[in-house]
């Protein structure tokens, strides 16, 4: 059976494809981050409030995902905070 | 040894405060910049639970003041106490407890925490009137049983692939011994020997804490 990934997971994983794909296109990042379109959109929602990326739109009207600072960071600290929770049991 | 303690009691107990809030003061400002990022739940329990620890024992450490009629302050002392243990044990128990459907803003004043305070407060009010420590003492002993029940689950679980989990369920059992030790002393005789024991215990126990959080979020 296939895991469930944890919230941070997703998190982690959809960082890591803007990341690696720099000013990656809405479609792209969708398949690329492997969930359903609503779930997409939730996570979506959540990390461009809490700072995590921004959406750029051109004058073509092309919208792309880029990371922000803070969006680096949580990638930079993940592997901290996954070893806390884990080795807390929290 | 023990006489130079006895002579120097009020200085060793300044000095066991000051390591102990130093302690809960370096693990609260670890644990909130790890959940600025993250916003995991978990790690927001266990940042309140220390923070109601430095904020009891800076408390406790007013209260050894003979000069400051702040005698109330006994009731603070023990609802700060009481309190960081409810977090803690909730910090290992809110994913069994919370469905994702319903996301508190403020892991300080929301329904479910309110419970909490109501209970500390309940159990801090009663002690200070009947002069007593007691049934904080068996509020905290309830509590870390369930603790070293879920720690000891926790380490079964995955103890060989996170190493600190050992070290937690130890902590846990050196806490509910140190609450035992305590209502011993409390109930039977209070006696210097016990309550520096206590405190050797304790500060064990928060040097342990500090040990796991530094090593963990060590880069």
């Amino acid at each position: 059976m296939v895991r469930k990934r944890e919230r941070l997971e997703v998190i982690k994983d959809v960082l890591e494809s803007i990341r690696s794909n720099r000013n990656i296109k809405p479609t792209r990042l969708l398949y690329a981050s492997n969930l359903s379109p609503q779930m997409f959109k939730e996570y979506i929602n959540e990390l461009i409030t809490k700072d995590f990326i921004k959406l750029e739109i051109d004058a073509k009207e092309k919208k792309t995902f880029s990371l922000t600072k803070k969006g680096q960071d949580f990638l930079q600290e993940y592997r901290v905070i996954e070893n806390l929770i884990e080795n807390f049991g929290l | 040894m023990f006489e130079w303690m006895v002579e120097n009691k009020e200085l060793l107990k300044f000095f066991y405060t000051f390591v102990i809030a130093l302690v809960c003061a370096i693990i609260v400002v670890k644990t909130d910049r790890l959940f600025n990022l993250s916003s995991h739940k978990g790690i927001r329990y266990l940042r309140n639970a220390f923070l109601f620890y430095g904020v009891g024992f800076v408390i406790r450490s007013l209260l050894e003041i003979p000069a400051l009629p702040f005698k109330f302050l006994n009731i603070f002392f023990e609802f700060f106490l009481i309190m960081a243990g409810f977090f803690l044990l909730y910090s290992l128990l809110w994913k069994r407890l919370e469905t994702s459907s319903k996301n508190y803003n403020s892991s300080l004043f929301n329904p479910r925490i309110f419970l909490f305070y109501s209970m500390a407060l309940i159990i801090a009010l009663i002690d200070n009137l009947l002069g007593t420590y007691i049934f904080m003492f068996f509020s905290q002993i309830a509590l870390f049983i369930l603790a070293s029940i879920i720690s000891f689950k926790n380490y079964k679980n995955n103890g060989k692939k996170h190493k600190f989990l050992k070290f937690y369920f130890a902590a846990m059992l050196l806490s509910l011994g140190a609450w035992s030790l305590n209502a011993f002393a409390a109930l039977y005789l209070w006696r210097l020997r016990f309550v520096t024991g206590v405190y050797m215990i304790n500060t064990a126990i928060f040097l342990l804490f500090l040990y796991g959080v530094m090593k963990v979020t060590k880069k």
